[in-house]
């Protein structure tokens, strides 16, 4: 039985009872080890894209595991919303377990400490300022989870330069450049032009993570530098898939021009398993895990299974599994694990890590 | 101008192909947009409007999520979800006397909302090779959606030119209140000014839709700001009464050669950004420097 109880709220930012603080309500301690009143929340930016969806699906499946309702929370890219939502739940006094994507590095701070002071338990991902670790706010703040752009980056960039044998020239879609992933990604592909001398970046441009973009974007650098461009190497899949468009519309798709992206969008992952297009490759996180094995130790924290005071620096942050996407694996990558196969990592949710934040 | 002297590869026939591509889309959605704008409205919608329209062609043409196959009436459709849209704008507007810029952001949410749930967590791909063959296909070189977007600027300065309700909207954009003494049915040419924008946007979707191949929520991300900033920069008046359709085509052809000539002059892609603001600044000012001494009120 589905229990996904879409938790629909209206932006209550108006009447948000002022800044948390320490009123009354428990602080730290959970009321029992039972697990009755621990309620599972997911917080994600929409239902609309398959990444997303996708958490959702890894959430439930960790629910159904405890049988348990999961109530999503979904905030459309709106800070002030996701906030408020967060606090609304709050005020109906169970203790939350939380498995939060926030949208930026600030609302992180906010979120953590709106839990904290409802004696809550809060996983984060993605997104932190950088000088703020779990340890500093509390043990409500379980743990932060993310994935290293510069290792994306780099993995996606040695296929492609495989591909080419090594020499030609190469364009760059970037992120929006002052976004971390973006950075990162970026500086992952730098370093494997370091370690490649005869492949040579002609243009790197932004097309602000966005598929219109990438395709005028990409139209205009093939104009610019023809036939010169031997390679394309996009920081997501949505500009890659942009930029195989645009080669198609300039006469030179099905497959002439290699294109590597970032995310394991559906559709690029589709490219890859038909291989009629050049899309060589992806990097996935695996977002059906990012849904439930975080949730899974928030859960764990909560009913106090798992003690947060004594875990290492390791487990209050760090680094989850990538996976490099090829034809050659890409049908384990396509469709949502079964329980059983996400069972491990949902018991031990640091199996995955591969090192410290720091 | 001042590209072509910077960069040997502005000035050819690929290039200039490519910028008429460029500007295809976001022209039909400003040749709407411009009437509304000319009657002294807004209409905020057309992200909400494309990304329904993109969904709504996709779902009814060949794809991977249903057996429906309607062709080229999928298309159809799509601009017909726009003109429902435009439609409920424009009554909202004038019936319940609800200001156009709130009530098109509301319409517009409901837009994103519509197409998020036929979105269902996955895009859904085009497979029709006809309706595809629109968005990848050329005919002298060009892509066919220059075609179409020459066509939709033919009809827009049709209306605009020969019909009542393209004059009547430079009465009532430059004064509503002299209008409504001569007796014109203001919120019959408000409301038809609306449809207009919303079946525009509502084509502006199916074509992106046909380029890019698949039906998306986040299609028309960022074009409305674009839109809106075609039709000033080309001269026609936030407050109304003044500009038009063919104002409308210099403006989007600026914003798509702007974006293609910093590209392919080589600049750092970290200042593009300011550079494209403060050349849209010094455009409109320049557009509007012959009406700088009469009393004009700004709004």
């Amino acid at each position: 039985m589905s229990a996904v109880a879409v938790f629909a709220a209206l932006s209550l930012a108006a009447c948000s009872s002022g800044d948390g603080g320490s009123d009354g309500a428990a602080t730290g301690t959970p009321d029992g080890d039972s697990g009755d009143d621990v309620q599972l929340v997911l917080a994600i930016r929409s239902l609309s894209n398959p990444y997303h969806a996708n958490w959702v699906e890894g959430a439930e499946i960790f629910a159904e595991s405890v049988d348990k309702d999961l109530t999503v929370l979904s905030d459309d890219g709106d800070s002030q919303k996701q906030l408020s939502q967060i606090r609304s739940l709050i005020a109906s006094g169970q203790t939350i377990a939380l498995n939060v994507d926030p949208n930026t590095s600030s609302d992180t701070q906010a979120i953590v400490r709106a839990v904290t002071d409802a004696g809550g338990y809060v996983v984060t991902q993605w997104n932190k300022p950088d000088d703020l670790l779990p340890p500093d706010v509390g043990d409500n703040w379980v743990s932060h989870i993310s994935f290293d752009g510069d290792e994306s980056g780099y993995q996606i960039a040695t296929a492609l330069f495989e591909e080419m044998g090594g020499e030609g020239g190469i364009i760059a879609l970037q992120g929006i450049l002052d976004n971390v992933p973006a950075q990162q990604r970026f500086a992952g592909l730098q370093r494997a032009l370091e370690e490649y001398p005869d492949i040579e970046l002609l243009d790197d441009q932004t097309a602000q993570w966005d598929r219109n973009t990438g395709y005028s974007v990409t139209q205009t650098l093939l104009t610019k530098h023809g036939e010169d461009v031997q390679g394309i190497w996009a920081a997501n899949d949505n500009m890659a898939l942009g930029a195989l468009e645009a080669l198609k519309a300039a006469g030179r798709g099905g497959g002439e021009v290699p294109i590597v992206g970032v995310d394991a969008v559906p559709e690029a992952l589709d490219e890859i398993s038909s291989g009629e297009n050049g899309y060589l490759a992806t990097v996935t996180t695996d977002a059906w895990w990012q849904g439930g094995a975080p949730l899974a130790l928030a859960y764990q924290a909560a009913i106090g299974e798992y003690d947060v005071a004594d875990a290492s620096d390791e487990q209050r942050a760090f680094y989850g599994t990538q996976f490099l996407v090829t034809q050659d694996n890409v049908d384990e990558h396509m469709s949502a694990p079964t329980a059983e196969e996400l069972q491990p990592d949902l018991d031990d949710p640091f199996l995955r890590s591969v090192g410290p934040i720091e | 101008m001042l590209f072509t002297l910077l960069s040997d590869r502005f000035f050819t026939a690929a290039n200039l192909g490519g910028i008429a591509d460029q500007t295809s889309i976001l022209l039909v959605m400003a040749v709407g947009m411009t009437f509304v704008i000319l009657l002294g409205g807004i209409d905020l919608s057309t992200e909400g409007v494309m990304a329904t329209s993109s969904m709504v062609v996709v779902l009814l043409a060949a794809n991977d999520r249903n057996d429906n196959d309607f062709g080229l009436l999928a298309v159809l459709a799509g601009v017909g979800v726009g003109a429902i849209f435009g439609l409920v704008n424009g009554v909202l507007h004038t019936r319940l006397k609800i200001p156009s810029f709130m009530v098109t952001l509301g319409v517009g949410a409901i837009g994103m909302g519509i197409a998020t749930v036929l979105f269902a967590g996955r895009a859904p791909r085009l497979l029709d090779e006809g309706v595809r063959s629109w968005g990848l296909g050329q005919w002298f070189g060009l892509s066919k959606l220059v075609f179409i977007a020459l066509f939709i600027v033919l009809i827009g300065y049709g209306i605009q030119r020969f019909t009542r309700a393209g004059r009547y909207a430079y009465v009532i954009g430059g004064d509503e209140a002299i209008a409504r003494l001569s007796g014109i049915s203001i919120p019959k040419y408000k409301t038809l000014a609306f449809v207009i924008s919303g079946s525009a946007a509502g084509l502006g979707g199916a074509m992106a839709s046909m380029r890019l191949g698949v039906g998306d929520v986040q299609i028309g991300a960022g074009q409305m700001f674009a839109t809106i900033t075609a039709v000033v920069i080309g001269g026609t008046l936030l407050a109304g009464g003044r500009g038009g359709v063919l104002h409308t085509v210099v403006g989007a052809l600026i914003i798509a050669t702007l974006a293609n000539g910093l590209i392919l002059v080589g600049v750092q892609p970290y200042i593009q950004v300011s550079l494209q603001g403060a050349i849209i600044v010094v455009a409109v000012a320049a557009t509007g420097w012959h009406l700088r001494n009469r009393t004009r009120v700004i709004k």
